[in-house]
């Protein structure tokens, strides 16, 4: 029976409480380079963000937007901001972060060059920010409300634990997200913003959904596994719905990648969708391997699952005979020799599946 | 629920989404697209004389609000040029007269009396606001509301249908008091009819409504008239405009409380500036920040008889305050000082606004100075330019994003039907229907809430089909799970979706939940993803129940359920289910 085989029937044994420390590690240092990153390099607002200069030329040429970017990428002012004004497009309308002396008279050369116009006909002027201090003001005002709310939220309908981990999951994809741009040094745009809160909205959804399915199993089986197994088992279940999930959502953000990457101008897109992949992928990571084992490690502690930790320790040797015995579909399952209590691989015993609610 | 319903549930679902989608494209009603995709106009604004760097920031958050009130969501690009120059480029807007009104001219800046003051209740947000519990008006009073604060000053009169009585300019002295004695003494007809004019309100009776009350007694029938009915916003009770010579209830910029004010003492016009500072303790009231304002001369006067009234309340009476109302939102509300004997009036030249010497207060007293300064200004930007702008991104961009978008939606589909087989069809349909509805909604709002799509917004839509998918998976993979527990394919599919509509609701319910917040707090483009967000977490939980779950319920029931390679059951895994149907 294939590996395949097992996941699409969700029969997999993976023991991903076990590893934990594996994925803590791996975690651990994508945030560290992030961090480390996003305090050297910090991040790269565009002009929407930190204003620049504007530069308007009459258009003598009559040239189109695409001829007047592609004049700008020559000099490496690809992402500036074009507009043509007026109703016959008789005006061009740069605008770009600040620049040097000395680069800014490359751009206004380079405007006047395209537009057919003389430098002096063409004006140059600070420009402040669109993107202000003040919608970012109120944007992480609303986040931080935002993220209360969904922390109490997920408290009345599960409880502060499984909070506290969701919201750690979720600044965990937004410090690699982060860090990503930083690294890679993407100007940060309006709809980077976007983005971001897209990913956010995503992890929530998708660590709530595996949650969901912990409650579910740890009502069902309380008093007969340890959480961690529980974790795992629940994990087991959700995994190829995860995997699933974030193909569908993977499958068309690549295809802007892919698309955006070859198409002219769509430099935007390439970026605002290479934020989202990132974003998406680490939502989706921190769902299985980091909010679970995160939540695992302290539900553990608990003195109710101390005691089933107990029991299950002495229960082992004689249920993992039982495996051996009465399924044999079951021999690729992993059982990790050194901890087998932590496997989510433990047989279920027959049982009356109680009416819920 | 019995097979014929479900089928009708199924057949009308699938013939609203698809229908009202295709009549509305009939008609020609599309989304309108934003700035980045469509371009829109553009208006250069020259400042007035004296206004500094801040003064322009404070105007273009004036302006942006304002826009934003025009249709709720219209994401314009407003940023300050040069030194004097206001930039403002707005997406295709409809009514292009009022929105060059809008950011043609300043926000008005008036002191005026405060009446009332009352704090949020949790009711605002919900939308209505009710007056508080042990006040609740009878039959005859409905339309207007007590103060749920009535100071024990001076009670001249029996009116249980008005409110507080509006202080007037003229009668600086005298019956300014005016207070209600509340519900026990119920008005008697007389009363409502001589104070009808009070009775046009149309907000939900509360406190903060901006009724017109008689100045004292309840013969007189001189009363102000009652703003019209569209000047206050029915869930709040909030004015929407700014009228100096009117009553109204607004919100204020920090502490949460809605003001209810009287007619304005002054207006900007009657001061030429003011400075933020730093005083020793030589005024007896301690050290801190405070701001300096200047007056005209005509508005020393009138500042002076303002706060000659004012001081004749007590300290601990709302009313001893000044709200500075700027643009329709309370800036703050200063109270006359405590050592100012009653009836007493403050020299225009000594007057200084108190901020304290917390840790905001430097800041919090710049801003004042500045509001202040902002409000001074002549009302009016001059135009320089006003002219059509293109898109930033044009035509090319939002090829590629659809053409990337349709793409990925049949790599999405594809992946969906070799896995869920026949399911997966099931899903595709589902998708479509997602999308037809999020199309739709869209298209709504941006005809009558003026939302845009930017390519952000293009982009969100297509990601949030891929997210909706989710909801298929969650239910299908329940499905699969049930039946290998050993239940029959039939009730694996009742328990299944019940288990899985569960979980789509709770996690629908965190991402509303947010979208919502984003929604009433943010600003901006951060506003416009906040709509699309929500209607695409609602339009998921309506097409799960009402398409999703009689598709698949009524599909197992066909041939597709049983047998072949597309079957339901083809799709659960084919060599565990001896194993199950053994142990079941």
């Amino acid at each position: 029976m294939s590996v395949l085989g097992t996941l699409y029937r969700g029969e997999t044994g993976y023991d991903f409480v076990g590893r934990r420390r594996t994925f803590f590690v791996i975690s651990g240092v994508l945030i560290a380079i992030s961090i480390i990153s996003l305090a050297t390099r910090k991040l790269d607002g565009s002009v929407d963000f930190t204003g620049g200069t504007i530069v308007e030329a009459p258009n003598e040429a009559g040239v189109t937007i695409g001829e007047v970017r592609s004049a700008l990428s020559a000099i490496g002012e690809g992402g500036a901001r074009v507009q043509l004004v007026g109703d016959n497009d008789d005006l061009i309308l740069v605008q770009t972060r600040a620049l040097s002396v000395q680069h800014q008279d490359e751009l206004v050369s380079a405007v006047a060059a395209i537009a057919g116009a003389s430098v002096d006909d063409t004006n140059v002027d600070a420009v402040g920010p669109t993107f202000g201090a003040e919608i970012t003001r109120r944007a992480v005002e609303a986040l931080v409300i935002f993220l209360g709310v969904v922390a109490l939220f997920i408290t009345w309908r599960f409880e502060w634990k499984m909070a506290m981990a969701a919201m750690a999951a979720l600044f965990h994809d937004l410090l690699i997200t982060a860090g990503f741009y930083s690294v890679v040094g993407f100007e940060v745009t309006p709809s980077t913003v976007i983005a971001v809160l897209t990913i956010l909205g995503y992890s929530l959804y998708d660590t709530v959904v595996v949650f969901d399915k912990i409650i579910e199993n740890a009502r069902e089986l309380a008093n007969k596994q340890t959480y961690g197994e529980i974790a795992n088992l629940s994990m087991n279940q959700v995994l190829m719905r995860s995997i699933n999930t974030s193909l569908t959502t993977l499958l068309p953000i690549g295809s802007l990648l892919f698309v955006g990457s070859y198409a002219l101008g769509a430099d935007t897109l390439r970026e605002f969708a290479l934020a989202l992949f990132v974003g998406v992928a680490a939502g989706t990571y921190s769902s299985i391997f980091i909010a679970t084992p995160l939540l695992t490690l302290w539900k553990e502690r608990e003195p109710q699952w101390r005691r089933m930790e107990r029991r299950a320790e002495r229960r082992v040797p004689e249920l993992l005979e039982q495996a051996a015995v009465a399924s044999p579909a079951r021999q690729d399952v992993a059982v990790e020799p050194r901890s087998p209590a932590a496997s989510g691989a433990v047989p279920r015993p027959p049982r009356q599946r109680k009416k819920r609610r | 629920m019995s097979r014929g319903r479900m089928l009708v549930m199924l057949l009308v679902t699938m013939a609203i989404a698809f229908g009202s989608l295709g009549s509305s494209l009939a008609v020609g009603w599309t989304p309108k697209l934003g700035l980045d995709l469509q371009g829109g106009f553009a208006v250069t604004l020259k400042a007035p004389e004296g206004a500094d760097a801040e003064v322009l920031e404070v105007a273009v958050e004036i302006m942006r609000r304002r826009i934003e009130n025009l249709g709720s969501v219209q994401e314009p690009e407003i940023s300050v040029q040069g030194s004097d120059r206001i930039l403002v480029q707005l997406p295709g807007v409809q009514d292009r007269q009022r929105a060059l009104e809008a950011v043609g001219t300043t926000g008005i800046l008036s002191f005026r009396p405060v009446i009332d003051r009352n704090f949020i209740s949790p009711a605002f947000t919900d939308g209505t606001l009710e007056p508080p519990e042990e006040l609740q008006p009878d039959d005859t009073t409905t339309t207007t509301g007590t103060p749920d604060e009535v100071s024990g000053s001076t009670t001249t009169t029996v009116d249980g249908a008005t409110t507080t009585g509006a202080p007037d300019d003229s009668t600086t002295t005298t019956g300014v008091t005016t207070t209600t004695t509340g519900v026990t003494t119920t008005t008697t007809g007389a009363t409502t009819t001589t104070t009808g004019a009070t009775t046009t309100t149309a907000a939900p009776g509360d406190s903060t409504t901006t009724t017109a009350a008689p100045g004292d007694s309840t013969t007189t029938t001189t009363t102000v008239p009652a703003p019209p009915p569209e000047n206050i916003d029915p869930d709040t009770g909030i004015t929407i405009e700014d009228s100096p010579d009117l009553e109204a209830a607004y919100l204020a910029a920090e502490d949460g409380f809605i003001y209810k004010v009287g007619p304005a003492f002054l207006t900007g016009a009657d001061i030429t500036g003011a400075d933020a500072g730093f005083i020793g303790g030589s005024l007896g009231g301690g050290s801190g920040w405070v701001v300096d304002p200047t007056f005209t001369g005509p508005g020393g006067d009138k500042f002076r008889d303002a706060t000659a009234l004012l001081s004749t309340y007590s300290t601990a009476d709302p009313r001893r305050s000044m709200a500075i109302v700027v643009d329709g939102v309370v800036n703050s509300a200063p109270q006359v000082a405590d050592d100012v004997a009653a009836g007493e009036g403050l020299e225009p030249d000594e007057v200084f606004i108190t901020i304290g010497s917390s840790e905001n207060a430097q800041a919090e007293a710049e801003d004042l100075a500045t509001i202040l300064r902002y409000g001074a200004l002549p009302t009016v930007f001059e135009r320089e330019r006003v002219e059509s702008v293109s898109a930033t991104l044009g035509d090319d961009s939002l090829r590629a994003g659809l053409i990337a978008g349709i793409g990925g939606l049949a790599l999405v589909a594809l992946a969906l039907v070799l896995y869920y087989r026949v399911l997966g069809l099931v899903a595709v349909v589902g998708l479509a229907v997602f999308g037809s509805l999020l199309l739709l909604m869209i298209t709504l709002l941006s005809r009558y809430q003026g939302t845009t799509l930017t390519l952000a917004g293009v982009t969100g839509v297509i990601v949030s089909v891929g997210i909706t998918s989710d909801s298929y998976i969650v239910f299908f993979e329940r499905i699969k799970e049930e039946h290998r527990r050993g239940k029959a394919l039939r009730p694996s599919v009742d328990t299944g979706f019940k288990r899985a509509f569960h979980t789509i609701i709770t996690a629908d319910t965190v991402t509303f939940a947010g979208s919502i917040l984003l929604w009433l707090l943010a600003i901006g483009p951060v506003k416009g993803f906040a709509v699309t967000l929500g209607v695409a977490t609602v339009v998921d939980v309506l097409v799960a129940y009402f398409y999703t779950r009689p598709a698949v319920t009524l599909l197992v029931r066909t041939g597709f359920g049983e047998g072949g390679a597309i079957s339901m059951r083809g799709a659960m895994g084919r060599d565990r289910h001896s194993v199950t149907e053994a142990t079941a």
